[in-house]
């Protein structure tokens, strides 16, 4: 994803919800996307399926940009190579479990007619709704549902795996059993990218993104302040300034404040490694002296006035 | 400023403007149906009774063998009569092609431009013609193949040609007036010359027919019937041989038995589609409430109560109707007058000038206002009631995703692909719309097919009736003849197989006081005739060896009730009283057969003084020559072949032109049915397209989920279109169904207007198939449009309609 813009034309005025969105994901990564109500996750997630257009920059999934295929041409592409996992289940009440599950493989042609119903049974089955398969949606429980809804993700035998708040609508025990049925599919080498509000969630997975205000925050300003609120996060990453160090490089000492990217931050025997906050002026008055690790240093620095004065308003309930 | 909840009311209106438009367009359909039919109904009325009226027709019409021109005097003098005027009444033959001609009857008044009675409406042309000139009636134009500035060539009896310039065309609205024997649609092409012209056509300068009016109670049949017997009277002490009398009212237009069918089924059809649109605005509404099912529950939340949400709905009604009342309004006057305007070159009738009919206006509105919020109540009844939690839970709309029985059965249908199950189990989610939407379309389509019912029903019936006209040829020679000489003469003639030589005389009823009563027309066959097949309602046919007995057909029930088998009736025939016995009874062609009686030929023409001689013959072809064409071939052939034989032919018809003549007449009755028929259609059709469009907007969210599972275009189209077309099978075998009691049901409208009787009802396989063809037609139409919407929908929207 490079450069995703999506602004929406609102009677009020332009509306823009993903600000410039640049992501990459590697072929069997397990990531989440963590953002509040309103943050663009959403949006970001419409992008990455297909299911709507970036207003610029582009997708490209597998080599395949997605935004110069027709919607039908998407539809298909999309039944073949993503399975999504939505919130509120989306099974569709007329057909049973299993029939719903057959019917991703029906539309896109995938497996022989008379591999279809034996291979939907055995992923039912995986995701523990035996004996269940010929009930109609509305006669199981919101968990079965939502196991059902995995298995018809999977029916085509997708590589990637979209979840929307999977376990938005399901008990703590059904939902740990839908995680637990993610790691497993991540181990086999499926591509899954969940969107949650929920960042305890975010932690089961390999990788986490923070959304905040349609920016994506960089990996290491979430890293470094676990505590700190979307927004608060969102200034970090705002007043936070890329400097690249090559390896074993002296931190220069204008530098006052820095969360590691990349790469190490050695002083004396302390190092510091991705995602910690570094008060490098600090370390200097210590006596300490900054500087690169044997890899090149990938340094997000911040101005400790800034900082301090960001600091004073929420110290003063503000808005940061 | 408005207030918030009338707010919401327009909101709800413009917010979604598809639904808007499908609920106001299904109560426009409803509407304009109500609105064509009641403005045709009145309009009709108008032309048929008031522009019929306006003509001022005769009350009484007394055919003669001829009377002199003050004799019309003497008669305009009586006190009850109003009008008089004489007529003289011609039958010639004009020539159409090379060796073909036709029969045409000709009118000529001694006092052309101060013509009172049966007025004649001008078209095209001029009117009055000059001598040797000649005004055509309209409605029989094509048989003449001529045409306005023409020349047109008429037979004279002595063989001699005359041309005749056509100098204007008419439409005489009184064709078939007191006519027997089928009038207006059996008769011949008319032409209107002056009194002068008749020498110059080699026929007598006498009058044989009278026109009368009568002063007063000119819609009282009784009274003008008492009018006409003194006029018989008159006749009578003047010497005067009278063959034939009589009497109808001056709104009595001659196609009345069809305008009275047609009223009757316009009426009938104008309920049903009522009926239908209600169903239609139902389902609309019922859809439309339980998309707000949730903002019910938010403004019960919020205190409104019962009263007021049903309040909001009652008006968003209003409006709808309000706005569907205009559009309808807009356009049924016009597809009235279209109506107007078929029918008028149909049953013969001018176009009269038409203003909105206040009536049809108030009907419209009425129905506007009452109908949608009648079949409102009920959605608006059960959306209203339920509780908060229902309503904000979303569980309150009662939908099918909890299974039902219905669909746990059909749930066990397997070997079916997965998008086929999808369509099928779709079709019954919501029983309760489906079910609306099948009485629409079963209705439609029973009415469709029993169209087709009537129609073979009477044809069949025509069928029976032809059987009293077996014959091949009909031949009527200009005075009699030898029967045993002309049957050897036309046996010289390759294909004549047999021949009879029939007789007939014009009779009336003498009524028990003496008087004459209505004219009756007397048939006369040989016993042993293989050429008559009557349908016998009671008693039995003419026997070898009997005198006076006659056989009667249904209409002598009307004029003598009460008679019987047994019984005597008193004729006069050929100014002759005389007794018959009443033998048996047969059915015949109803109203616009007239007083039709059998009797044995030889018994007849012992009375009439023509033993063994007839001017009247029947011819049985070889085989192989029963089309109408060969049968038409011989005629002319036989024609010619007594024309060299020095035998004057009359007239000669093919046997199966009566079949033909009376088909144009049924013709018309069964296209109006069919276009009834296809309104119904129409509104069935809607109502299946709102259905669909319905569906389609229900199932927004599940399209969008099939297209995230890999569905394209096509699969989405596909899944609408299976639907549309699944309910219009089932609609289909339903509607076959339905449409034996309905078809029975205008077969039965119809052949007691026509008839005077219903007849035995017979069903044809055609309606049925052609039914099929076209609701699977109507039902891919119906769908189109809402399966490509669903084809068009994006996720980004279904996720949006979350």
């Amino acid at each position: 994803m490079e450069s995703v813009v999506k602004t929406f034309r609102t009677a009020a005025a332009p509306v823009t919800v993903l600000k410039g969105i640049d992501l990459s994901v590697l072929p069997g990564e397990f990531i989440s996307i963590v953002g509040r109500s309103g943050s663009g996750k959403s949006t970001l997630l419409n992008m990455l399926t297909g299911i709507d257009h970036p207003t610029s920059g582009s997708v490209v999934i597998g080599g395949t940009r997605l935004h110069q295929l027709n919607e039908s041409r998407l539809a298909s592409w999309r039944g073949r190579n993503m399975g999504i996992v939505f919130q509120f289940f989306q099974l569709l009440p007329m057909l049973t479990l299993v029939e719903n599950v057959m019917l991703p493989m029906d539309f896109c042609e995938s497996f022989a007619p008379a591999e279809r119903e034996p291979r939907a049974m055995q992923l039912l089955a995986r995701v523990g709704l035996q004996g269940l398969e010929t009930k109609l949606p509305g006669a199981v429980s919101g968990g079965q549902q939502q196991s059902a809804a995995v298995a018809r993700a999977l029916a085509t035998d997708p590589p990637i795996l979209v979840a929307d708040e999977p376990t938005g609508n399901l008990d703590s025990r059904t939902a740990e059993a839908v995680m637990a049925l993610f790691q497993e599919l991540a181990a086999q080498g499926k591509t899954i990218i969940m969107v949650t509000h929920d960042s305890l969630l975010a932690k089961q997975t390999r990788r986490s993104l923070v959304i905040s205000d349609g920016e994506l925050i960089h990996p290491a300003v979430s890293a470094a302040l676990p505590r700190a609120g979307h927004d608060l996060l969102l200034k970090f990453h705002h007043l936070a300034r890329p400097v690249h160090l090559p390896a074993g490089a002296e931190v220069p000492s204008s530098l006052q404040l820095g969360i590691v990217a990349g790469g190490t931050v050695i002083a004396g025997q302390a190092v510091w490694g991705f995602g910690r906050l570094v008060d490098l002026a600090g370390l200097r008055r210590a006596g300490g002296n900054p500087r690169a690790g044997s890899q090149p240093l990938k340094l997000l620095v911040l101005d400790e006035a800034e900082v301090r004065s960001l600091a004073e308003s929420v110290r003063r309930g503000g808005q940061p | 400023m408005m207030r918030p909840r009338w707010h919401k009311a327009l909101a709800d209106l413009w917010s979604n403007k598809m639904r808007s438009l499908l609920v106001i367009v299904s109560i426009a359909i409803g509407l304009f149906a109500v609105g064509l039919i009641s403005t045709t109904h009145a309009w009709l009325g108008l032309a048929m009774r008031d522009g019929y009226a306006a003509q001022n027709p005769a009350n009484i019409i007394i055919t003669a063998a001829g009377f002199p021109a003050d004799f019309v005097d003497r008669i305009r003098n009586l006190p009850d009569v109003q009008e008089a005027e004489g007529v003289a009444l011609v039958s010639l033959r004009v020539q159409t092609g090379q060796d073909t001609s036709t029969p045409i009857d000709i009118q000529a008044f001694p006092e052309m431009d101060e013509k009172q009675i049966n007025q004649l409406t001008l078209l095209e042309g001029k009117y009055p013609p000059a001598d040797r000139e000649i005004v055509l009636d309209i409605n029989k134009l094509e048989d003449t193949a001529a045409r306005l500035g023409d020349t047109i060539t008429v037979q004279l009896p002595s063989g001699r040609l005359r041309e005749m310039k056509v100098v204007g065309i008419v439409r005489d609205m009184t064709i078939g007036a007191g006519g027997m024997g089928g009038g207006y649609f059996i008769a011949s092409p008319q032409g209107y010359i002056t009194f002068e012209t008749l020498a110059w056509l080699e026929q007598p300068e006498l009058l044989n027919q009278l026109h009368a009016t009568v002063r007063s109670g000119d819609a009282d049949l009784e009274h003008i019937q008492s009018v006409a017997g003194t006029l018989m009277d008159e006749f009578e002490r003047n010497s005067l041989i009278t063959i034939s009398r009589a009497a109808m009212t001056s709104t009595a237009h001659p196609n009345n038995p069809y305008l009275e069918s047609m009223l009757g089924l316009l009426v009938m059809l104008g309920f049903l589609v009522v009926f239908l649109s209600a169903f239609i605005i139902t389902n609309t509404l019922s859809a439309l409430l339980n998309q707000q099912i949730q903002q019910v529950g938010v403004m019960k939340t919020i205190g409104a109560s019962r009263f007021q949400i049903r309040s909001i709905y009652m008006v968003l009604i209003l409006v709808y109707s309000l706005a569907a009342l205009g559009l309808a309004l807009a356009f049924s006057d016009r597809a009235a007058y279209a109506l107007l305007t078929f029918l008028s070159t149909r049953i013969n009738f001018n176009l009269p000038a038409v203003q909105p009919v206040p009536r049809s206006i108030l009907l419209q509105a009425l129905i506007a206002l009452i109908v949608p919020q009648v079949a409102g109540s009920l959605p608006i009844l059960q959306g209203t009631r339920i509780t908060i939690q229902q309503a904000l839970s979303g569980t309150g709309s009662g939908n099918a995703d909890r299974p039902s029985v219905v669909y746990r059965w059909l749930a066990k249908i397997r070997g079916l692909s997965r998008p086929m199950l999808i369509s099928l189990r779709n079709t019954f989610r919501r029983r309760l719309r489906l079910v609306l939407t099948l009485v629409t379309l079963i209705l439609g389509g029973a009415i469709f097919i029993g169209v087709f019912n009537v129609r073979t029903t009477i044809d069949h019936y025509m069928d029976r009736l032809g059987k009293y006209f077996i014959a091949d040829v009909n031949l009527t020679l200009s005075e009699p003849h030898s029967i045993r000489e002309m049957t050897a003469i036309l046996k010289q003639v390759p294909g004549v197989v047999s021949v009879e030589g029939w007789a007939g005389a014009r009779a009336e009823l003498v009524e028990p006081d003496g008087s004459v009563g209505e004219a009756v027309i007397l048939q006369a066959v040989p016993t042993d005739s293989t050429l008559i097949e009557p349908i016998l309602t009671a008693g039995r046919w003419i026997l070898p060896g009997d005198e006076n007995a006659i056989v009667l057909n249904e209409m002598f029930n009307e004029s003598l009730p009460g008679i019987a088998i047994g019984d005597t009736v008193r004729l006069r025939v050929n100014g002759e009283e005389t007794e018959w016995v009443v033998v048996g009874f047969f059915q015949f062609a109803g109203k616009s057969g007239g007083l039709l009686a059998y009797t044995g030929f030889d018994h007849l023409s012992r009375l009439t003084s023509m033993t063994g001689r007839s001017m009247f013959y029947r011819i049985v072809t070889a085989e192989g020559m029963h089309t109408l064409e060969q049968q038409e071939e011989l005629g002319a052939v036989l024609e010619a072949h007594l024309k060299r034989q020095g035998i004057e032919v009359s007239e000669i018809t093919a046997g199966l032109s009566l079949n033909e003549t009376t088909a144009r007449g049924l013709d018309t009755l069964t296209t109006f049915l069919l276009f009834m028929a296809l309104l119904m259609a129409a509104v069935g059709s809607m109502g299946l397209m709102g259905t669909m469009s319905l569906n389609v907007m229900e199932r927004t969210r599940e399209i969008g989920v099939m297209r995230a599972i890999g569905a394209t275009d096509r699969h989405i189209t596909r899944l609408v279109l299976v639907e549309g077309m699944l309910i219009g099978l089932i609609s289909w075998v339903l509607a076959c169904l339905a449409s034996f009691p309905i078809g029975k049901m205008l077969s039965d409208v119809v052949s007691i207007a026509i008839f005077s009787m219903p007849i035995d009802f017979v069903f044809t396989a055609t309606g049925v198939f052609i039914w099929l063809g076209l609701v699977t037609i109507l039902s891919i139409l119906a769908s189109v449009l809402p399966a490509r919407s669903a084809a068009r929908l994006t996720i980004r929207e279904v996720l949006a309609y979350e």
